[in-house]
């Protein structure tokens, strides 16, 4: 196993997620963001970081728990992953936490909403569950479009779909 | 990559670009030895360099091309078409490899069959190589007459010594070598005698070692040390000799050691390279320096803005200064990332010939201001557009030579490539005195694939017609060649050309040719743009397609068929309103007169609505990033002086 | 340690004879990238030694040697030579070169020659 890993923890609809530390470049608190036209609706838009556009992403819409009401603890995760840099809007963002690897476990198909393709797994912590997200999966605009489908199969009828689209 | 690699790429480059010119000139002028030359010496500095690399496969095809050249060069090997295709199509391989080095990956290629081929070439003509040797291996000993000299010698106080010398296993050019023993040791007294014999230690066809026989007045030291001082000597063994003593006359026997000489002195002065005064940068450099002035333009714009609200005198004449200041800059480094078409139309005349022959059309390519500068970015993106333009030339618009003579024109058919400044633009054309582009068919095609009905057809202008060319999905060859492919059309040239923030037009007369006429910026990065607000939204237009801003009064805004129309200049352009198709959040002011941008595409115009103008900047193009991909009618974003990020409007996607 | 010219028409390969030269605790006191500029900075700098590769423009090596050896018999130049230029590395000794390294070069066979002909 790996041993022990930081994690950002961060909160959306009073839940608790985890992000890798590693594939965050900082933490930023919400500024003007330009709206970009005809994009997917959880694109928000884009916003000049030091001096480069970044897109930014409400992860509440991406996961389909609703829209994010912007207040003073709105955060952004700036997220890098190979050549990709996003921004990835939520509730708060509140501390750096160690996991053990041997504490994380399997995510259920579906936890909180939120597909397991987009979690790496759950960790128990004292005050509750500690989702573990894939950062990847959730940058992977193929994986949306999968999404939509899945929404779309979900929407007509088939409530146990999901196993089809990918097992990690 | 490290600079080894980069420089080695570049000059790689160079010299086969070179070879390619003096190949083709060669192919013209087949007896100018001068252009053999050339080319021998640019494979020549391919091969020292690829070897170094150890780019073995590079290595061992410029070594075969050197030796066909070399046949050339002594008169056994005369120029022939065979030659030269060779030539070309070992060069192409050399290209593929040194790209696939540039690409990160290994360069390594199956040269075996072009190097066979080489190999036949040279030999066709050349006969068997040096001479076998013929196995007879002397005895290491003097014959009389020899010995009769070492006697004579003798009583002079010359003593007689057989050196034994084994070169180092690793050592090339064993012959060399030879004679510099030889040398080495003839300083020191007479040789009289080697083993094997001289001719066949110049020829090489010798093991590790051979033996001296020598005269001299030396001790064995320093003739020991002597041999020793030559480079690649593994081995020396002096051991003097004893004499039989014999009578012998005075005959020099000695062989002259020295190989005859081999060839003519290397290139005859007049090269074409001249060098001025320069240094070579890498493009990263001048790549890192463009982004840390982009930055620059940013914080310029935000200190203009500062300065303009603070009313202070000083700060603003500063800051005044640092915009002018800045400008030169930008400027120079603008010129810095300028390189000459050049780089791209080097290609052509290869491709061209090689085009011809397989269509068995003659062509004369004719190529003009290839110093035009423009940026590299721009450049590396013109290629593939351009080869799919002079294709479709020489595949569809000159005709065979015998239809050409029917038609009263020259067998040799012309294509000629230009590229010159007009303004802030740079202009490619390609022009072809073919057959012109034949309306009846494309109007036929386009009327077949349902772009126009025949009616509309009727109504067309001839332009009108040829447009239809770079619609998708169009090619009007009547047989689909190999050439101009199939499927991929005109409309993929157009494409490219437009995200470019280039036009592409065509004109024509039907017998005799048509020309494509491309106008691309001159640099892609840092653009002028007209800042425009649309609700709490602020875009940025880029000035190369604006054609005009107007305040439009509401009232002669027209209604055609449910779409926004306005009168302009004697025509009826559309309208496009920003706030519906961008679908801005907030509110427009209410006003009497509409702000319109007017745009054009070719010879298309829309007019954008706005709210308002801000006024002309210079933005600095950063692209959107590889997440979100291509965005409908947005070519990008750019940082503005109070931080915000404005999007770049793509008119062209507007109008379609 | 002795002063060194080197001449080679590549860019690429005078980096990398200067690279090796200056690891064996030599210095490079002037490059030319052709004979006829070797012939006049050879001159100038006068070095302990000068590299020449063969086939350049303008002047190359063997002629550039010829030159050299005229004005300054003493000098001592190495030749830099590609595989199959036998003919050319002989002429160049026959016009005085002390000694001839062959490309791909190795640290070895440069440290060999430059210790041999200093």
């Amino acid at each position: 196993m790996e041993g022990i890993s930081k994690y950002i923890v961060f909160q959306m609809n009073h839940q608790t997620y985890g992000a890798d530390v590693r594939q965050i470049l900082s933490i930023e608190k919400v500024q003007e963001i330009t709206e970009v036209p005809r994009t997917a609706g959880f694109i928000k838009g884009v916003i000049n970081l030091r001096g480069d556009t970044t897109p930014i992403i409400d992860l509440k819409e991406r996961f389909r728990l609703g829209k994010l009401e912007q207040t003073e603890a709105t955060r952004i995760l700036i997220v890098h992953i190979a050549d990709i840099r996003v921004g990835l809007m939520v509730d708060s963002a509140t501390d750096v936490i160690d996991v053990d690897a041997e504490l994380i476990e399997q995510a259920p198909e579906i936890i909180g909403g939120i597909r397991d393709t987009f979690i790496k797994g759950v960790a128990k912590q004292e005050d509750g569950l500690l989702i573990l997200l894939n950062l990847e999966a959730v940058l992977d605009l193929n994986e949306t479009n999968e999404l939509r489908k899945f929404t779309k199969e979900q929407q007509t009828g088939g409530q146990d779909s999901g196993n089809d689209i990918g097992n990690r | 990559m490290n600079q080894y690699t980069a420089v080695f790429l570049d000059e790689s480059r160079e010299h086969l670009q070179a070879v390619n010119d003096h190949i083709l000139k060669l192919e013209k002028e087949p007896h100018e030895l001068a252009l053999i030359e050339e080319i021998f010496r640019s494979a020549h500095t391919l091969k020292g360099m690829a070897a170094t690399m150890e780019f073995a496969d590079i290595a061992s095809l410029t070594h075969q091309m050197e030796n066909v050249l070399d046949s050339i060069r002594r008169g056994q090997l005369a120029v022939s078409t065979e030659i030269i295709d060779s030539l070309f199509l070992a060069t192409e391989a050399l290209e593929e490899m040194v790209e696939a080095i540039g690409a990160g990956q290994d360069g390594k290629k199956d040269v075996t069959a072009l190097v066979g081929r080489l190999e036949q070439l040279e030999a066709g003509e050349d006969g068997p190589g040096a001479s076998q040797s013929d196995g007879e291996q002397e005895q290491p000993a003097l014959d009389e007459l020899q010995t009769a000299m070492a006697a004579e010698a003798e009583k002079e106080g010359f003593f007689p010594y057989q050196i034994t010398v084994t070169l180092s296993d690793d050592c090339v050019m064993k012959p060399v070598r030879a004679y510099m023993v030889s040398q080495a040791a003839g300083e020191l007294g007479e040789l009289i005698k080697t083993v094997p014999a001289a001719e066949e230690l110049e020829a090489g066809t010798f093991d590790a070692s051979f033996i001296l026989f020598l005269l001299s007045q030396a001790t064995v030291e320093e003739i020991h040390d002597a041999v020793s001082g030559v480079s690649e000597v593994m081995q020396v063994e002096v051991i003097p000799l004893k004499l039989t003593d014999k009578a012998a006359n005075e005959e020099n026997s000695q062989e002259e050691t020295a190989a005859t000489q081999v060839e003519e002195e290397a290139p005859a002065g007049q090269s074409a390279t001249r060098k001025s005064k320069t240094i070579r940068v890498s493009l990263e450099r001048i790549d890192d320096l463009m982004n840390l002035f982009e930055e620059l333009v940013i914080d310029r714009s935000r200190l203009e803005e500062l300065a303009r609200l603070s009313g202070n005198n000083d700060l603003e004449e500063t800051v005044e200064h640092v915009s002018r200041v800045s400008s030169e800059m930008q400027e120079i480094i603008l010129q810095m990332r300028m390189m000459p078409v050049e780089q791209v139309f080097n290609r052509f005349p290869r491709m061209v010939r090689g085009l011809a022959r397989e269509l068995e059309k003659e062509i004369e390519l004719d190529i003009a201001g290839a110093e035009t500068e423009m940026d590299r970015t721009v450049i590396e993106e013109v290629g593939d557009p351009l080869v799919h333009l002079i294709r479709n030339s020489v595949d569809h618009g000159i005709e065979a030579p015998a239809e050409r003579l029917q038609a009263g024109k020259p067998e040799k058919g012309k294509l000629s490539l230009r590229a010159y400044h007009s303004g802030n633009h740079v202009m490619i054309e390609i022009e072809d005195d073919g057959a012109g582009i034949n309306r009846n068919k494309v109007e036929s095609k386009a009327v077949e694939n349902g772009l126009i009905t025949t009616e509309q057809a009727q109504d067309l202008a001839d332009e009108d017609v040829y447009k239809l060319l770079f619609s998708a999905g169009f090619s009007t060859a009547d047989e689909v060649s190999d050439i101009s492919g199939r499927g991929v059309g005109l409309d993929v040239v157009r494409n490219k050309i437009e995200s470019l923030g280039g036009i592409i037009s065509v004109a024509s007369a039907p017998g005799k040719g048509s020309k494509f006429s491309i106008q691309l910026p001159l640099t892609l990065s840092i653009l002028s743009a007209l800042l425009v607000k649309v609700r709490d939204e602020t875009y940025a237009v880029p000035l190369t397609s604006i054609v005009e801003t107007i305040l439009l009064e509401e009232a002669s805004i027209m209604d055609v068929h449910g779409r926004k129309m306005m009168d302009y200049r004697d025509t009826v352009i559309p309208l496009v309103a920003l706030r519906e198709v961008f679908d801005v959040p907030g509110s427009s002011p209410e006003q009497k007169s509409q702000p319109v941008v007017v745009v054009q595409k070719g010879e298309k115009r829309t007019g954008l609505v706005v709210d308002s103008f801000i006024g002309q900047q210079e933005v600095v193009l950063k692209s959107l990033g590889s997440y979100l991909g291509d965005v409908f009618a947005i070519s990008g974003a750019t940082i503005l002086g109070d931080g915000q990020v404005a999007l770049i409007i793509d008119a062209n996607a507007l109008m379609n | 340690m002795a002063t060194i010219l080197v001449t080679d028409d590549a860019a690429f390969m005078r980096m990398q004879l200067k690279d090796i030269l200056t690891k064996l605790g030599h210095e490079i006191v002037g490059e030319a990238e052709n004979g006829r500029l070797a012939v006049e900075k050879s001159a100038e700098l006068n070095p302990d030694l000068i590299t020449m590769d063969i086939t350049m423009p303008e002047m190359g090596g063997v002629e550039a040697v010829r030159e050299i050896k005229k004005h300054n018999p003493d000098a001592k130049i190495i030749m830099c030579s590609a595989m199959g230029q036998q003919g050319m590395v002989l002429e160049a000794i026959q016009a005085g070169a002390k000694d001839f390294i062959v490309k791909p070069f190795t640290a070895e066979r440069i440290e060999e020659a430059v210790t041999k002909v200093l």
